[in-house]
């Protein structure tokens, strides 16, 4: 502590030489007074900051070193990285295209550097919602007055700060502040100048004040209007910054919004350029209609969770039930109460111990939210807790980010930041509704106009707030741990002859794996019988897991859309990963218009429940299952152990195997049951209404559905109970696609035409209308199918049409799906244009659909014959044994960079299953896969060489310490986020959790990952891009549209039209040079740097350019067939 | 491998069955079989493949320990008979954790190879290892679940250091074979002899309970810097402190400073306890056996 003082009291003299010109000597007179009387505080803090919590401290001294070695190698250098970072940073916070390729070399140097700046902003934005800026300043003290910690402040950290104090309008400590950032030359940046002129309305200053400032903020290098154009406000922030600038400039206005800019990609010139002509679709509401969903569905999101009847509720109450339902009732209102007084306490205690234990980090979180809200956070993990029990760090990471999205809440709240996004979506729904002017803008440039044209008041982007991983985790365990001790049952609560002592409802056991240990939280089996005794009727759920019931706030930025309070990321990652964030915050925000539209359009699709279908499906759910239509049976079900397991030690080794397996199934049966349970429940609670998805994206641009259980991707019996909510004719064709949708969903005729599918449908109208008709008590038909729901579900839907009157007039809401025929070899086969490829998967037109996989089969055949003659022993083995079904799932993984390895495997399962002679399936199963690799190489030459090309390529680059990055076709930047992983060890006192931040320090990429995962992450890039671009054009031309990765819907009528969108898209696509694109690309973005230093860099670089420079040939297949050809989707 | 012990142990004069689990030293190894009238018997196995948990025929080199036992034609003893057989045996470096746990789960099971009675293990395996079972309480993070198990279950003596410059320890890439060891000293082969405790299975511990034991164990040292009472509360039971002053080891104990003893006679208390007939432990302990197992 003393070593800090003497550091702080060098630091005033210092400021004044350097600073004396920029703020009165009075002021600084003042300041130094205070920073003299804040060091006697800072000496507690201080002490509070060594006992912060040792992960944390590791990370520090780690930081240190690096810090430390940089100086010495890059003595130059050092001076000019201060300004950098905060320049940078800067950037960050106003994502604009101005910020475009700033610092892409230091980013996985600097992302530890920005989980650290990011936990010391997170408690600092903390304590200023809290309305501590006391505590604000003291704990920002600790880093400026230490000059190794200062190095990870930034300008944002003052800012915040500064802040605090603003909005008590204390502004000789924002003034203190603000010398206190230069005095460690960083320079305010125009935040610093938004709060203080904030600041200076709220205290009333002087004319001649305000007006300084001004001049220093010229001086600066800005303009005023920046202040408005750039800076994030919150509440009435932006009026009292206006209100500052007017007084001395009465009449200054507004700056204008910036004009949008429109896409410039080279496969949507047309779409934005064209769309003045065209209008957006009007849904079928109107404006008062979508305004009372709006408000439906803001209620749930303020609630944020949503108790909803479950489906099991229509089954008769027993006696016991009702029973266990009042015990639990009672005991639910004991363990609240118990949960608050322990929170309480420990709160207490967190409070009043001075020298702080590692939790006092924690202290401020716990005092963000009203203490009932964090036990309503507990009581709902302890009410979902499988009987199985769940892994610590599961559990810890549901309770902190609850309570993370709860806060958000708040502040959105607080901020006024919600009541403007309330304002704009009324104003939006004038785009959507029916009774509204047509209007040409997409939504998400309608929505801009409407922020434009708001002007005042809150931003809708909240400045950055996330918490760190691994805080979130450290606040999870915390809860989890007041939650364990407790929450306790009598223990004779189910067996009244034990005594009555009071026992843990939740215990921690560890469960050992062959080198590690897991710990889990297990409920003591007396909870899960009450539980389970008491089957309840409701459920609760998180409202983000319920559809949306209104259409979704349009995506206008990655940190912008979906849904209205809850926060939803643009990009789906893994937990603590910030690299795709970053990637997305730098890119121009213009480049990603064309997959923010494409994702709105998704999520703009409209969807009713299939309502005949939902109640077959739940009567059989609450009857007693049927495996066979994958309506998992109840647990009462499961198959019972032969012997009672009185006592385990009794029993024989294979007794105990069975009860194991028993176990076993129980448990798989349960996660099945509650699953469906989920699913089916709040399809039954949204079968009224009508409701939306909002979408995302994984990292490679593949868009899903956000609310988890229930949506489109599901399986066939969620997929069977979706209708479009707007129905549309039938058309003169509709009813035949109608009929060929059915075929293509029994599995039968694949290799027919579709005039034959369509046949088949016609000859078996009877089966069909019989399904429809009598589905449980029929001739069952439909049963026997490969998706039966959906065929059922189809039946019907031809049943009404076929009997209506007029067919083509009938109207329809029925999604006709058309599938991609091995999607990912369709496009490597378009990428090399390979000619036998592109025929094989319906790239060129044929008049019978082509199976890719009997045509490798055939392949492979034609090799072991030739093999066999030469009289090589298991090529003579394998006669009769090759088929399509061998083959099938090797082929289909290639794609996605299945390894002989692992290929082989596969061939072994297969040769089982065919029942092959068991002592040659090793060799067989080694030499099939051999011959389907070749088989492969020989039918698609350049998709091999496409493929070892970027499998080289990305190892090149990951060897050189980089990952692999790449632009899709539209515009969308992706990196692979794979690293090799040191975990961070969190301690807590009920056990030590190891913590896989992939942000963490030394990231090094995994160059196995890297180099594995390149062809096929970029494969589906490519698809993503694919089905974005049709997408938009099927919007442009007025359809429906919705997509299961390469399974694409729309109604009956216009299949036609999005067939041939589809086929136009794909083209236009390919047209694109994309691996000419990439290797461009990549030259730039990795062989920038010389290293004139090292020759063996120099050398690595050399490989690395001629590697990438070589973009493998291409076949001469003629693109421009895809158009004609019937099977390439369908 | 190329018989180094096995002829060492001829020259002792005693009589010795020898498992080869490589065909390229079996031809060596049986030629010196014919040569010496009945001393030596070679069999075609790993040791380290005893008992396989796989169902169906076992494969050479894999071996069943009542075949082996049959060729060798040793019949089981009871337990506190005297030990009926010697087993000398170099363990592999890269399977030494796993081969100790699978041998600890036999013991206590009285299965496969101690089916027939205490035998005596004379094993060399890897210096660092000889410190972990021979850990003793308070040596944090060397004092382990296997350290505990080990000393109640057998008596561990030291016969031999041998350095490993001794050896020729290089793998094909010329690197050493020789595990690093940050923590502890590994700078030997050990030789150590395993004699199963005479009265292991006293005082309530038996063979069809011993994977409840070994699971507490377990439990109690996954975080040695836990306290025992908290554990044992956990567990849900009643009186631990009481149990505890019984039994009269301290309440504030952390679990890696009790003794390999005090956790046999907790244990004991616990048996005639009710802890361990609620099901939810049974349960645990079966899947641990899952686990285990594998």
């Amino acid at each position: 502590i003393p070593e800090v003082t003497i550091n702080k009291v060098e630091l005033a003299p210092l400021q004044s030489n350097r600073q004396s010109s920029r703020w009165t000597e009075k002021l600084k007179k003042e300041m130094y007074i205070r920073q003299l009387k804040v060091e006697k505080k800072l000496s507690i803090a201080a002490s509070q900051m060594t006992l912060e919590g040792q992960p944390k401290v590791k990370t520090k001294v780690k930081l240190k070193t690096k810090v430390k070695k940089k100086a010495k190698t890059k003595a130059k250098k050092s001076q000019k990285s201060p300004k950098a970072t905060a320049s940078a940073s800067r950037n960050q916070s106003h994502a604009g295209p101005s910020s475009a390729n700033t610092c892409h070399k230091p980013r996985d140097r600097s992302s530890q550097r920005k989980i650290m700046q990011q936990t010391i902003q997170s408690n600092l934005e903390c304590l200023l919602y809290l309305q501590k800026p006391e505590e604000a300043e003291k704990l920002l003290l600790l880093y400026h007055s230490n000059p190794m910690k200062r190095k990870l402040l930034n300008v944002d950290a003052y800012n915040v700060v500064m802040r605090g104090w603003a909005r008590k309008g204390c502004l000789h400590r924002v003034i203190h502040l603000l010398s206190m950032l230069e005095s460690v030359s960083l320079r305010p940046n125009l935040d610093s100048y938004a709060v203080l002129l904030e600041c200076m309305t709220q205290s009333q200053s002087s004319t001649k004040a305000i007006w300084r400032c001004v001049q220093h903020l010229k001086k600066d290098g800005f303009h005023v209007d920046e202040l408005f154009q750039k800076c994030l406000f919150e509440g009435d922030e932006k009026e009292k910054v206006l209100k500052a600038i007017r007084i001395i400039q009465p009449d200054y206005q507004l700056p204008p919004p910036p004009k949008p800019e429109i896409c410039k990609a080279a496969l949507l010139k047309n779409f934005y350029s064209e769309k003045k002509m065209v209008s957006y679709p009007k849904l079928d509401f109107s404006v008062q209609e979508l305004r009372e969903h709006f408000q439906q569905q803001l209620e749930m999101e303020l609630n944020s969770t949503i108790t909803i009847e479950s489906v099991e509720s229509a089954k008769p109450l027993t006696p016991q039930a009702i029973k266990a339902r009042e015990q639990l009732a009672s005991f639910r209102a004991q363990w609240r109460g118990a949960i608050l007084q322990a929170l309480q306490k420990s709160k207490h205690n967190m409070s009043q111990v001075k020298t702080v234990s590692g939790h006092s980090v924690l202290y401020p979180y716990l005092c963000l939210l009203p203490d009932k809200e964090y036990v309503d956070i507990m009581m709902q993990t302890l009410n979902s807790l499988s009987p199985q029990g769940e892994s610590l760090a599961v559990l810890a990471r549901e309770l902190g980010s609850k309570v993370y999205n709860k806060y958000l809440t708040q502040r959105k709240l607080h901020s006024g930041q919600f009541k403007k996004v309330q304002e704009i979506y009324e104003n939006y729904i004038h785009l959507l509704a029916k009774d509204t002017q047509p209007s040409e803008y997409l939504p998400r440039e309608y929505w801009e106009k409407l922020v434009a044209e708001a002007g005042y008041g809150p931003s809708l982007n909240l400045k950055d707030c996330s918490w760190p991983y691994v805080l979130l985790m450290r606040l999870g365990m915390y809860l989890l741990e007041i939650l364990v001790h407790a929450v306790k049952v009598p223990r004779n609560t189910l067996n009244p002859r034990l005594p009555s002592k009071l026992i843990p409802v939740l215990y921690h056991i560890y469960s050992f794996r062959s080198s590690w240990q897991v710990g889990l939280i297990k409920p003591h089996p007396i909870f899960s019988q009450i539980v389970s005794d008491a089957a309840e009727a409701m459920l609760t759920f998180n409202s983000s897991a319920i559809p949306m019931l209104c259409p979704p706030v349009p995506w206008t930025s990655p940190h912008f859309g979906a849904f209205v309070l809850g926060d939803t990321k643009l990009m789906r990652y893994v937990d603590g990963a910030i690299q795709h964030q970053q990637l997305l915050d730098q890119c121009p925000q213009v480049n990603l218009h064309p997959v923010l539209d494409a994702l709105n359009q998704l999520g703009n699709c409209a969807w009713k429940i299939n309502q005949p279908v939902l109640d077959i499906i739940i009567s059989i759910f609450n009857d007693k299952g049927n495996e066979k239509l994958d309506i998992p049976p109840p647990v009462s079900e499961a198959p019972k152990p032969p012997v009672s397991p009185s006592s385990s030690s009794a029993l024989h080794k294979s007794q105990k195997h069975e009860l194991l397996l028993c176990k076993k199934k129980a448990a798989e049966m349960h996660s099945l049951r509650m699953d469906a349970l989920y699913k089916l429940s709040i399809a039954n609670y949204v079968r009224d209404k009508v409701f939306w998805f909002p979408h995302n994206m994984d990292f490679r641009g593949r868009t899903y559905p956000c609310p988890p259980y229930f949506n489109h991707l599901g399986n066939d019996v969620t997929r069977a109970i979706l209708l479009f909510a707007e129905g549309r004719p039938l058309g003169p064709k509709g009813l035949d696609w109608l009929k060929i949708h059915l075929i293509n969903l029994t599995g039968l005729k694949k290799k027919n035409a579709l005039q034959e599918r369509l046949d088949y449908a016609n000859e078996i109208m009877e089966e069909i209308l019989d399904s429809a008709d009598h589905p449980l008590t029929g001739r069952k038909w439909w049963m026997n199918t490969d998706e039966p729901w959906q065929v059922l579900a189809c039946c019907m839907e031809i049943a009404k049409a076929s009997r209506s009157p007029n067919p083509a007039a009938f109207v329809s809401h029925f999604p006709v799906h058309q599938d991609g025929s091995c999607n990912g070899l369709q496009h490597y086969a378009a990428l090399g244009r390979d000619l036998i490829g592109a025929i094989s998967v319906n790239l060129m037109p044929c008049s019978v659909p082509q199976d890719v996989y009997s045509a490798v089969a055939q392949q492979v055949e034609e090799f072991r014959k030739k093999d066999a003659e030469e009289g090589l022993r298991i090529a003579q083995v394998l006669e009769g044994f090759i088929g399509r079904k061998v083959v099938k799932q090797t082929v289909m993984t290639v794609v996605y960079g299945v390894t002989r390895y692992g290929g082989r495997l596969q061939m072994e399962k297969r040769l089982k299953e065919i029942e092959f002679p068991e002592e040659y399936i090793w060799e067989a199963s080694h030499y099939l896969v051999k011959q389907v690799f070749n088989g492969i190489k020989e039918m698609f030459s350049a998709t091999r060489d496409i493929q070892n090309w970027l499998t080289e390529s990305a190892k090149l680059i990951a060897q050189s310490g980089r990952t692999v990055e790449w632009v899709t076709p539209l515009g969308l930047p992706i990196v692979q986020p794979y690293y090799r992983i040191r975990p961070t060890v969190l301690t807590c006192n009920m056990q030590n959790l190891s913590v896989k931040n992939s942000s963490n320090n030394n990231q090094k990429p995994d160059t196995v990952k890297q180099k594995n995962a390149f062809p096929p992450n970029f494969i589906h890039s490519l698809d993503s891009t694919h089905m974005m671009l049709t997408a938009l054009h099927c919007f442009r031309q007025g359809l429906t549209f919705v997509s299961v990765h390469d399974c694409y819907w729309t109604h009956a009528l216009t299949v036609d039209i999005m067939n041939k969108i589809c086929r136009q898209q794909f083209v236009a696509l390919h047209s694109q040079k994309i691996l000419e694109d990439l290797s461009k690309f990549m030259l730039k973005h990795y062989c920038r740097y010389c290293f004139p230093d090292k020759e063996s860099r120099a050398l690595w670089q050399k490989k690395l350019m001629e590697q990438l420079s070589n973009v493998p040939k291409t076949g001469e297949f003629n693109l421009n067939k895809v158009i004609d050809s019937t099977y390439f989707f369908s | 491998g190329p018989g180094v012990l096995t002829r060492t142990l001829l020259n002792a004069g005693v009589r010795v069955v020898a498992l080869e689990s490589h065909p390229a030293f079996l031809s060596k190894l049986q030629s010196l079989e014919n040569s010496l009238d009945g001393q030596l018997k070679v069999i075609y196995g790993d040791f380290f493949r005893l008992d396989p948990l796989v169902t169906g025929a076992v494969k050479p080199p894999a071996v069943c320990s009542d075949k082996l036992f049959e060729a060798m034609g040793i019949a089981a003893v009871p337990w506190r008979a005297d030990v009926p057989v010697k087993i000398f045996g170099i363990f592999p470096q890269r399977k030494e954790r796993n081969t100790l746990w699978r041998l600890l789960f036999i013991l206590y099971e009285c299965s496969s190879i101690y089916r027939y009675g205490r035998v005596e293990l004379n094993i060399f395996i890897s210096e660092k290892e000889y410190k972990v079972l021979t850990a003793k309480p308070g040596e944090l993070r060397i004092y382990q679940a296997l350290s505990v198990l080990w000393q109640a279950g057998c008596d561990i003596q030291l016969l031999h250091m041998e350095p490993w410059s001794s050896f020729l320890t290089n793998l094909k890439n010329g690197r050493l074979a020789i595990p690093k060891s940050t923590r502890l000293p590994n700078d030997h082969l050990c030789l150590v002899r395993l004699t199963p405790q005479q009265n292991l299975f006293t005082g309530g511990l038996k063979p069809a309970n011993s994977a409840t034991f070994i699971f507490m164990v377990k439990q109690c040292l996954t975080k040695p810097r836990s306290k025992l009472i908290d554990r044992l509360n956990s567990w849900s039971l009643d009186n631990a402190d009481k149990l505890l002053k019984a039994l009269e080891i301290p309440n504030y104990i952390e679990t890696g400073n009790v003794y390999p003893e005090d956790y046999k006679r907790l244990f004991c208390a616990l048996q005639n306890s009710s802890v361990f007939t609620e099901s939810w432990f049974h349960d645990e302990v079966l899947e641990s056996i899952r686990n285990i197992n594998l």
